[in-house]
């Protein structure tokens, strides 16, 4: 357990340098507020359009390609640290099943769905 | 962990699977390659891949029935036909699709196909709950994307949506009962977790409650009531020939699955009486309410999927049994009625390709316009209706016989009340094929791939009946292998 | 006496909880979507003082880092649902109970379950948990088969999600 305990600190130290800076500024800072102040942009230029935007499906394909390739990446780490101590057909059996994604992402590219439009 | 040399013996076992996945990625390859234009000989190409997969699938059993892959599977002969009566459900399927003149065809369409055969075989093959999970979702993954395939029509994006939904939630509980197993028994094979619940280490009520948990995902597969909900939608939205698919075939393989976990594990409970007095409860209620709502459709296809509740019903009718007749009679059945299903359908196909929507008021005349269609359908609606001398009549006697010889008396009683109410809506749609049109009508001519389904399904239908000595001894030979 | 472990316990309790209660009582999808990622958070850390470090880091890897990027996105393509609303509380006390009566239900069957107590765990975890595991993967007296069964769901997946999802050819 102790050997998190570097991670729990590196954590903690993170989080503060973080949050302490607009913590200070919050508590240092002089509020005077007024209308121009708060605007979005400091350069006066004003904003257009609903900020709540509904973005193009298409990022959606790339995120579901990801999750597919991120559960790939998931279920060969443990292979991956056993790879020194694995017989060449473990090797093999690993490479087939990266073999059967490979083409599978060939098949979406060829196809096209992986191009921006 | 040692490592063991691997067998080839192994690699045979599965050779259906292997055989699959390759048809799997050629067909994706070759619609890579294939112009826009010939994309409809897809289905030819499929055909001909299920038709190899069938005819090697009796490889898989490696001539006495033993465990493969560390017991994650077994090498059974009922292993094996059940790997047949998919491919062949698959090759009936991948032919009928071509004459589906709303399916737009793609590899990924059929590729996704064998993908479902892949898991449908596992499922009936698997021996372990981490196998039987995977098989599963391999399954039920294939066959959301099928449901949704057609994107343009509402109906089956709804569809896929609603089975993924329903079938996600359902497989979560069934993990969550598995999760139970391994953590308290360290064990996932079914041989050991059958152990240490005969050994009486654990609880009655305990092994109940987490029966009921892995039902949720076996039941959900078998349509069962109360997890039957998604049924209806599902198999109207989809796309038919996918309809006629996964209404056979992924019951087919939740049956097999339920079946065997009875058998092997909860079967060696003390308490077992209630478990089975639970299967037959739902079991009846399953075909009772398929029944009284199959009365009210006007759809023939909404019709045919409440039929296909009240069918899943009468094979559990002989899940209960828990007996080798019992296992014969459901390995029977859940045969034929993969090909009657599919004949009804594949007229419905034809049908709707003209009327372009699913009414069963579209069938009038249909002895008119093809007299061979009208026959198909009298012939497949007889046999799931149970009338002789089709097959389903045949299927069901069995199915009764096993149940009553497990002392179930009232179940069959009941079962037998609802197969004669069930006559009234076959026959209804039956009564419509042959009732003559008001207006002039003009022929259907049914297309070449079609009338090799209808003529291989409804040659099953008869040939059930015929052989029916033969196949069941064949059966029962497999089936006994469980006990 | 309190341990360092209660105190980190009671932290990463504190964050599955609260991000859980965040999801159901945001106003916002999106923000509901944020708070499921604190929550994922919190578990991670659970793992590690379950000395199960290959799990916290896939809680990382596929539930932060994929399911719940997924659901952003989905939130963020999905029409008109950027729109704040007002949060739709009609089943609140329904759904509230339903949850309430399973956690008892689930309570009561791990506490009555006296096989609880055998299962204690005993011991070292095995250093070499994760090579033990990755063998176990591959070899074909294990797990080959589910892994291999696992790579062509994956590719289900891929080419049937993207078939449905695809922009117009």
């Amino acid at each position: 357990m102790s050997q998190y305990a570097l991670i729990g600190v590196y954590l903690i130290i993170a989080l503060i340098f973080g949050v302490a800076p607009p913590l200070l500024a919050w508590f240092l800072s002089p509020k005077k507020p007024n209308p121009y102040k708060g605007e979005v942009y400091e350069s006066g230029i004003k904003t257009f359009g609903p900020t709540w935007i509904r973005f193009k499906p298409q990022y959606y394909l790339f995120a579901l390609a990801f999750l597919v390739f991120d559960v790939e990446a998931a279920l060969l780490l443990p292979w991956a640290v056993a790879y020194l101590w694995l017989p060449l057909y473990a090797v093999i059996e690993a490479v087939i099943f990266i073999l059967i994604l490979v083409f599978g992402l060939v098949y979406v590219w060829r196809r096209g769905w992986l191009t921006w439009m | 962990m040692e490592q063991e040399i691997f067998q080839l013996s192994y690699l045979q076992a599965i050779v259906p699977e292997l055989l699959l996945l390759v048809v799997g990625l050629l067909l994706l390859g070759v619609d890579l390659v294939l112009p826009e234009a010939r994309k409809r000989e897809l289905s030819v190409w499929a055909a001909a891949g299920f038709a190899i997969v069938a005819l090697a699938s009796p490889l898989a059993y490696l001539g006495e029935p033993q465990f493969v892959f560390g017991g994650m599977i077994g090498s059974e002969p009922l292993n094996a036909i059940f790997a047949f009566i998919f491919a062949m459900a698959a090759f009936l399927v991948a032919l009928l699709s071509r004459d589906d003149e709303r399916l737009e065809p793609s590899g990924v369409y059929y590729a996704l196909i064998a993908f479902a055969v892949i898991g449908m075989d596992l499922m009936v093959a698997a021996t372990d709950f981490i196998m039987l999970y995977l098989a599963l979702e391999l399954t039920g993954l294939s066959l959301y994307l099928l449901s949704a395939y057609d994107r343009r029509s509402r109906f089956s994006v709804e569809a896929g949506m609603k089975y993924f939904f329903y079938g996600s939630v359902a497989s979560a509980v069934m993990l969550y009962g598995i999760t139970f197993i391994a953590g308290l028994t360290g064990q996932t094979l079914y041989l050991g977790v059958r152990y240490l619940f005969a050994s009486a280490v654990m609880p009655a009520w305990f092994g109940m409650g987490v029966l009921v948990l892995i039902l949720a995902g076996v039941g959900f597969k078998v349509a069962m009531v109360p997890l039957h909900t998604w049924a209806p939608d599902v198999y109207e939205g989809a796309p038919t020939p996918v309809t006629a698919f996964l209404s056979v075939t992924s019951k087919a393989a939740g049956v097999m699955a339920l079946m065997r976990l009875l058998v092997w594990i909860w079967g060696s409970l003390p308490s077992h009486a209630e478990m089975t007095s639970l299967i037959a409860a739902l079991a009846i209620v399953t075909i009772t309410l398929g029944n009284l709502f199959a009365l009210r459709q006007k759809s023939f296809k909404r019709l045919l999927a409440y039929s296909s509740i009240t069918q899943a019903g009468y094979v559990l009718v002989g899940v209960t049994a828990l007996s080798p007749m019992g296992l014969t009679a459901v390995g029977f059945y859940l045969a034929i009625y993969a090909v009657t299903n599919i004949a009804a359908f594949t007229v419905l196909v034809l049908v709707s390709n003209r009327s372009g929507s699913d009414w069963l008021r579209d069938f009038v005349g249909l002895q008119q316009r093809s007299p061979a269609l009208a026959l198909a359908l009298l012939v497949a609606l007889l046999s799931l209706g149970g009338v002789p001398p089709f097959a389903g009549f045949v299927g069901k006697i069995l199915l009764f016989a096993a149940a009553l010889k497990s002392g179930f008396v009232w179940l069959v009683g009941a079962a037998l009340a609802n197969v004669l109410i069930s006559l009234y809506y076959y026959l209804n749609a039956v009564r419509m094929a042959y009732t003559r049109a008001e207006e002039p009508v003009e022929p259907l001519s049914i297309p070449v791939a079609s009338r090799w389904v209808l003529v291989i399904a409804t040659a099953g239908i008869i040939l059930g009946t015929i052989l029916a000595y033969p196949l069941y001894h064949l059966l029962e030979r497999a089936a006994m292998v469980w006990f | 006496m309190i341990t360092v472990q209660q105190v980190v316990f009671a932290l990463f309790a504190v964050l599955t909880l609260g991000g859980a209660i965040g999801v159901v009582a945001a106003r916002k999808l999106f923000h509901a979507a944020l708070w499921m990622v604190l929550a994922f958070f919190g578990v991670a850390g659970l793992y590690l003082l379950l000395e199960a470090p290959f799990f916290a880091a896939l809680q990382l890897f596929i539930y932060i880092g994929g399911i719940a990027v997924l659901t952003v996105m989905a939130i963020m393509v999905t029409r008109g649902i950027m729109k704040p609303k007002e949060p739709v509380f009609t089943y609140a006390i329904g759904a509230a109970g339903t949850a309430l009566a399973f956690l008892v239900m689930l309570g009561l069957f791990i506490f009555k379950t006296p096989v609880w107590d055998v299962a204690a765990p005993t011991g070292e975890v095995d250093p070499n948990g994760l090579r033990a595991l990755g063998q176990a993967l591959v070899s074909p007296s294990a797990y080959l088969l589910p892994f291999e069964v696992a790579s062509v769901l994956l590719l289900a997946v891929l080419v049937g999600a993207l078939f449905i999802a695809r922009e117009k050819e």
